[in-house]
């Protein structure tokens, strides 16, 4: 178990005032029974009228509306987290997440994808998560982690024949390989120890529990990863959506900090 | 009903416009219509000076077809009265349907002159369904609201017709007086500072009739 | 039939809906045009206990819709116990992500239905499809009966017809039901939507405001209606007529420019009553349709009152293998296209199209259900004064509140054409008052 500080910081610069902004921010982690929320706050700039709510999947949304002309965009949630409390999450029954085992416009297989699946051995794999961890291995061995080569519309078999991406990419195709073996498997997005941007890993079920594995640090999630929000893939976990009035080139900077108490 | 949009407000307003324009100048046109019948006869560029509209028209004959008929023609009376169905039929549930159908029968009237060879006929039809429909406005509207930012649309646009056409001293007063009477008398936003002056423009003698042109076509800016 | 007075006022009937302005839009080489809806005078006729049939049939057959709509996004029992084959929901493009873990107010997906349904010569019903999303037509016999009524009083008198011109209470009933609180409203794209007039007549009808999205807002959990001085009246459920994709861009399609944004996550915590539900296209696919009667049994352990059209899934081997054999003698439809289209006849194609069809079945086979061609009952049109026959369906109408209710009228298209099996408005069809008999 860990105790961690975060904040999470999300700012977007408007070249021109913009007016009737519409938006969605899904920054805002939730206890669950791996991780333990609280002394949490949530900041967020212009506030004429913010609601609270739950998406589909069943993560923390901020919804609102900011009228008035303006050329910021600001939210700040931070607190503190107990995480490691356990190693998995309770998982519903199989029928109800068999969703998850179908692939979406960002992880359909190609020939890329094929190929590498073919050639992955599973031998002595008898569990999903074995099965998993056997994936992630082969993952990590094939992809190198490089920024500015892939962009958030890359697909899994895009970045793959490529060979290099990020965080985003090694969930994609880790999911992709996933659901092809047949095991229901969910993108993860989240923060971990230390400075940075958001992160995202994967989450796979097996035998009723949902386990986190982070293929772009070959590791099992336990004490460094705070969760903020799943989904089929990066699309449904989309942090900031937002809609507006305005002629206006956006700057978006997120800053995310995570330390050990 | 008891709610009402600003988008609907809108086209009550232009609604009432729209049917008094087509209205009026109908009217004019079937004066005009009469000395233009023998061949080169009449005077069209007079007409459209007088509602100051671009003369766009070769002759008398393609006066005659084009400013009652033609759609292309923004000035035409069918353009005009098509703009008055396009704000009606959006006001269905605002109006209702026995309201709307006068508009849509004055449209009917409208095409059945086009085919005609003696339009006048037909034009009868349309200035007999404006007149129903500005009775039914009256008569049938439950919602005093409505029936009155309809007139005073219609109101407005006999004002600034009247101004352009140099009516008379007392028709201009009883117009400027009815729009007075009427406007506080529903919540469209209007200027006051505007409406004064006007009230102040009919006591002159000669009417200054660039003026009232002028400032009625101001009174709801902001 | 040619005896009935009201046939002799047909053209009464015709000024009439003329002069109501009773239309319907449609595109043109990209231009937008108002076409009057051709009405034919000759009702069709259903008999009291026919129609009681058809009652028990339709109002059977939608509870179960509505069943399988709340468990599809919810628990999924129908999927445990495998009655219908994941994949088949998954892979349809009817089914929305964004509503699973959805309960909309007092659990009511399909407020309204459009149920569409044929006659055959054997003289028994056949459902063709069920229209759960945003089902449309009501309204043409609504106004065509009152026409038919001043046009014709002598008919009415003669022969005992139940008044179909309640139809906006009921509607307004199902808006009352589900309110959450406020006003209700009518939510148009506009009027060059080719059911404007069914939109704003619907509205006037109900006696609610005609509502586009710039007149609603979202602000602190509520949807408000604003009025021309910026007051804002909360509304409690929208009869909206504008199709999930385009609903609300912060959910659904992002383009949407005629959209209310955050409409549907108000609808999430339950704030305001979205009629019909988002997620309704899940049920009224046409290869979910296959599987309605099995829904019937599941969800209500009942023998399904009413029969589909023989149809067969080419996804299933056996299936297929009947499709390739006998596919001269079968209707094949695209399950993603409405309005008539994506409809072809195996037995009009070339040999050439055929061909290719064929692949793409092989490819795509989740894409096609396959039909046996009905043999059904021609209706009589007129045409100058001449009785001839046309192929013609009904739309019946249930509308859901506590209970489902049915309509006691419907929506009889035909087509103009007389080889067309096509009777849809879209594409160039008529229509009939549908008489449901009172004794």
């Amino acid at each position: 178990m860990e105790n961690l500080n975060f904040r999470y910081y999300l700012k977007i610069e408007f070249s021109e005032p913009v007016k009737n902004h519409r938006f969605t921010v899904k920054c805002i982690p939730q206890s669950d029974e791996r991780q333990f929320i609280e002394e949490k706050s949530i900041q967020i700039f212009p506030n004429e009228s913010l609601c609270e709510g739950n998406d589909s999947f069943g993560n923390c949304c901020i919804f609102g509306n900011a009228d008035l002309p303006h050329q910021l965009f600001e939210v700040e949630v931070s607190g503190h987290a107990k995480v490691g409390l356990a190693s998995y999450t309770k998982a519903r029954p199989n029928y109800q997440i068999s969703i998850f085992r179908y692939q979406t416009e960002y992880t359909k297989p190609g020939n890329q994808l094929n190929q590498f699946f073919s050639e992955i051995d599973f031998d002595r794999c008898d569990t999903n998560l074995e099965k998993s961890k056997k994936i992630m291995q082969n993952v990590y061995k094939k992809f190198s982690y490089k920024k500015s080569i892939t962009n958030i519309s890359t697909t899994a078999e895009q970045a793959l024949e490529l060979g290099q991406g990020v965080c985003q990419d090694y969930s994609h195709i880790m999911i992709a390989l996933c659901r092809m073996a047949n095991i229901p498997a969910r993108y993860v997005v989240g923060m971990l120890v230390g400075e940075g941007l958001s992160h995202a890993w994967v989450e796979i079920e097996d035998n009723g529990y949902w386990y986190g594995l982070d293929p772009t640090n070959m590791l099992i999630v336990n004490d460094h990863h705070i969760k903020i929000s799943h989904g089929r893939d990066y699309k449904d976990c989309t942090i900031n959506q937002g809609l507006f009035i305005g002629n206006a080139v956006q700057q978006q900077t997120i800053s995310v900090r995570v330390d050990r108490t | 009903m008891g709610v009402k949009s600003i988008e609907n407000t809108d086209r009550l307003y232009w609604l009432g416009r729209y049917s008094e324009r087509v209205y009026t100048t109908l009217k004019l046109f079937g004066m005009s219509y009469d000395t233009m019948l023998e061949e080169g006869a009449g005077d069209y560029d007079a007409f459209c000076r007088s509602l100051d509209i671009p003369n766009i028209y070769t002759s008398s004959e393609d006066f005659l077809r084009s400013y009652p008929f033609c759609e292309e023609d923004t000035n035409s009376i069918a353009s005009n009265l098509k703009r008055a169905y396009d704000n009606a039929i959006e006001l269905r549930e605002e109006i209702g349907s026995e309201t709307l159908a006068y508009i849509q029968l004055a449209c009917y009237g409208m095409q059945s002159a086009r085919v005609s060879k003696a339009p006048m006929i037909e034009f009868q039809k349309v200035i007999d369904n404006i007149l129903a429909f500005w009775g039914i406005v009256d008569d049938w509207i439950e919602d005093e609201n409505t029936r009155n930012i309809i007139k005073i649309g219609k109101r407005v646009e006999r004002i600034d017709l009247y101004g352009r056409l140099h009516a008379g001293y007392e028709s201009m007063r009883r117009e400027i007086c009815r729009l007075t009477g009427r406007i506080d008398r529903c919540n469209i936003h209007y200027r006051k500072d505007v409406l004064d002056r006007l009230n102040k423009l009919i006591q002159e003698k000669p009417l200054n009739y660039p003026e009232i042109v002028k400032e009625i076509e101001q009174i709801l800016e902001v | 039939m040619k005896n009935i007075d009201l046939l002799k006022r047909t053209d009464t009937v015709n000024e009439l809906l003329a002069r109501y302005g009773v239309k319907f839009g449609i595109y043109k080489n990209h231009t937008f045009k108002e076409q009057l809806f051709p009405f034919d005078a000759i009702p069709r006729i259903i008999q009291k206990d026919e129609f009681a049939y058809l009652e028990r049939g339709l109002k059977q057959r939608v509870k179960a819709l509505n069943l399988f709509l709340t468990d599809i996004y919810n628990e999924k029992q129908i999927l445990k116990d495998q009655i219908i084959p994941e994949e088949f929901i998954y892979a349809s493009s009817g089914y929305l992500i964004q509503c699973e873990n959805i309960h909309p107010p007092k659990d009511v997906f399909s407020h309204i239905s459009g149920i569409d349904l044929v006659l055959g010569k054997d003289g028994n019903w056949y459902i063709l499809e069920d229209n759960l999303r945003v089902p449309s037509g009501a309204s043409y016999p609504m106004i065509a009966r009152e026409l038919c009524r001043r046009s014709s009083p002598q008919t009415f008198h003669d022969y005992p017809i139940e008044d179909n011109r309640n139809y906006a209470q009921i509607l307004k009933h199902a808006l009352d039901y589900v309110n959450t609180g406020g006003l209700s409203v009518v939510l148009t794209p506009g009027r060059y939507n080719a059911a404007y007039f069914e939109h704003s007549y619907l509205a006037e009808c109900m006696k609610v405001p005609l509502v586009s999205n710039t007149d609603l807002v979202v602000e602190n959990d509520h949807l408000y209606f604003v009025d021309y001085s910026g007051k804002k009246e909360q509304v409690g459920a929208v009869y909206r007529r504008i199709s999930d994709e385009y609903l609300d861009p912060m959910n659904f399609n992002k383009e949407s420019v005629i959209g209310i944004p955050h409409i549907f996550d108000i609808f999430r915590k339950g704030n305001v009553a979205l009629l019909n539900a988002p997620g309704n296209g899940i049920a009224d696919d046409k290869g979910i349709y296959y599987f309605v009667p099995r829904m019937i049994r599941y969800y209500l352990g009942e023998e399904p009152i009413l029969s589909n059209a023989p149809t067969y899934l080419p996804f299933y081997e056996d299936d297929r293998n009947y499709v390739l054999e006998n596919f001269d003698k079968l209707v094949l439809k695209d399950v993603a296209e409405a309005g008539g289209y994506g409809v072809v006849f195996g037995n009009t194609m070339t040999k050439k199209q055929k061909e290719d069809f064929i692949a793409l079945l092989k490819r795509e086979p989740r894409r096609f259900i396959a039909q046996e061609v009905i043999d059904f009952c021609d209706i009589d049109i007129l045409e100058g004064n001449e009785l001839v026959p046309r192929k013609a369906d009904l739309r019946a109408f249930v509308v859901s509140a506590e209970e489902p209710v049915v309509w006691k009228s419907g929506l009889t298209r035909f087509s103009r054409n007389p080889d067309s099996f096509i009777v849809n408005s879209s594409q160039g069809g008529g229509f009939k008052d549908t008489w449901v008999l009172s004794r």
